[in-house]
């Protein structure tokens, strides 16, 4: 009889700690699915969903904050995707609040992002839809990413053309380059001009001493001192 | 020309006899799963013999599940994270552990345990009721034995599998924890959230249902090789032998149906 009573007592622990954990279990899944919390909801008019799901995450300020409870097409090129939000959240999304399809990380789920709105703005009420942005899709990326790639390919290439260009001698920068003839040749060209400067330079200051220049150039200091 | 004639038909009398065998106890099977629902309807209900039949099948399960769950999370953690380290997607190591262990390996890893401690003990233990003719003798004292002997075994091995599970789920995750914590450094809360962000009722409940299946066939496997077995003792070993190993089978069996049933339901 003992015996019995401490085996129905053992089953009967183990039953209700078994059953405990596996009600504890729905419980944390339920209240992240915003089963038991008080929610409101919202709706967005989207064009492309790009393959969001009923159950995917609300983000409000990096924050989960409600889940898509329904998805509906409503036309051939509009979907409607609903969302329950918590009511503790409510307060701050306001009327002018917007809505964008994201993804969790690079290759995470997707969600929908709800941009707040301005701070003066009315807060949202129940069932109101928020205005949604086109988000920019993965594929447009890519398009962008394959055109920067050709245009930076096309520039390499000419980069390539012209470095060889200047390796084999060919054009002016690749005779400075390679050519020391025609260096040694720019240089003494340099050298001319820095001596013929020079010589100038002292032809100027004579011809300032001169007679007949010296009524013109008192002309002109008087002229800049008046400005 | 007559060895090999020989040879042929002596082949195709055992593929014969093989089928036959096969298909007869498909039909005893298909009858004694009818029967424990008629006696299991019928009152008299033997609540006390589940009770005590739950504490050897479920409590007395539970070291052993206990202990396999904590190892499969411990090493199934250890096992996947270079794999995540190498996308740098270690912080995805409690979520994909958990749905593995939720969805399939918890269910699958406990009904195997299951087959192999309670099966084989159900069938040893009836074929050796048989055997020692006890059957016979509760059939002439007035009682039924199909229903004091085989629906509570099945009624019990039922009800506790599920429960097994739940608790060697629970204990694979700490293991999981502990595997996650063994090279990095995850906090008990952060690992919970990273679990329960993850783990969705399309999880739980599939995998909840089918454990109850898993449980009836290991059950019913096991009363039927012991209630069918011959007279002779090497029976008891036969028919403990065979209710593992068919009762493994048909939780492969039975999984792989629940998988097609998951994916129309829980898409």
């Amino acid at each position: 009889m003992k015996k019995t009573t401490g085996e129905r007592v053992r089953v009967g622990v183990f039953v209700v700690v078994s059953m405990s954990l596996f009600v504890a279990c729905i419980y944390f899944i339920g209240q992240r699915r915003q089963l038991f919390a008080s929610t409101f909801r919202v709706s967005g008019i989207f064009n492309d969903i790009g393959g969001l799901q009923v159950g995917n995450s609300v983000r409000f300020s990096g924050i989960n904050v409600g889940i898509v409870s329904n998805i509906d097409q409503i036309t051939d090129s509009t979907v409607r995707v609903e969302m329950s939000i918590n009511s503790h959240t409510q307060k701050y999304i306001k009327k002018n609040a917007t809505a964008i399809i994201g993804t969790d990380g690079l290759m995470g789920n997707k969600l929908v992002l709800v941009v707040p709105g301005s701070p003066n703005e009315k807060v949202i009420a129940d069932n109101d839809t928020l205005a949604t942005t086109r988000p920019v899709s993965m594929d447009e990326i890519l398009i962008k990413v394959k055109e920067t790639s050709e245009n930076a390919a096309g520039i390499t290439k000419d980069l390539s053309v012209i470095v060889h260009n200047i390796r084999m001698g060919k054009g002016t920068i690749g005779k400075l380059f390679i050519d020391s003839a025609f260096a040694k040749n720019l240089d003494a060209t340099l050298t001319n001009i820095k001596q013929g400067a020079g010589g100038f330079k002292q032809n100027m200051d004579a011809a300032s001493h001169n007679v007949f220049l010296r009524g013109f150039l008192k002309k002109k200091k008087k002229t800049e001192k008046g400005n | 020309m007559s060895i090999e004639k020989t040879i042929t038909s002596s082949t195709e009398q055992n593929i014969r006899s093989r089928l036959i065998g096969f298909f007869s106890d498909v039909t005893d099977l298909t009858r004694f799963t009818g029967r424990f629902f008629k006696e299991a309807i019928r009152p008299s209900y033997e609540f006390s013999e589940v009770v005590r039949q739950s504490y050897l099948i479920g409590y007395k399960s539970f070291p052993l599940v206990a202990i396999t769950g904590f190892i499969i999370g411990l090493v199934l953690t250890i096992q996947t994270r270079p794999t995540l380290a190498e996308f740098g997607a270690e912080s995805w190591l409690p979520a994909m552990v958990s749905v593995s262990i939720i969805r399939e390996i918890g269910p699958m890893i406990t009904a195997l345990i299951f087959a192999g401690k309670v099966g084989s003990g159900i069938g040893a233990e009836i074929a050796s009721m048989k055997v020692s003719e006890q059957i016979d003798a509760m059939e002439v004292s007035g009682m039924n034995p199909f229903k004091y002997i085989v629906v509570t075994r099945i009624m019990a091995a039922t009800l506790m599998l599920p429960l097994l599970v739940f608790v060697a789920d629970a204990i694979s995750m700490y293991g999981s924890y502990i595997g996650a914590n063994l090279k990095g450094d995850v906090s008990f809360r952060l690992f919970f959230n990273l679990v329960f962000n993850t783990v969705a009722f399309s999880d739980v409940f599939p995998a909840v249902i089918k454990t109850f299946f898993f449980g009836f066939a290991v059950g019913l496997i096991g009363c039927y090789k012991g209630y069918t077995a011959n007279r002779g003792t090497e029976s008891v070993g036969e028919a403990a032998n065979s209710a593992v190993v068919i009762g493994s089978l048909l939780i492969f069996l039975l999984d792989m149906i629940a998988v097609q049933f998951t994916s129309i339901f829980f898409p």
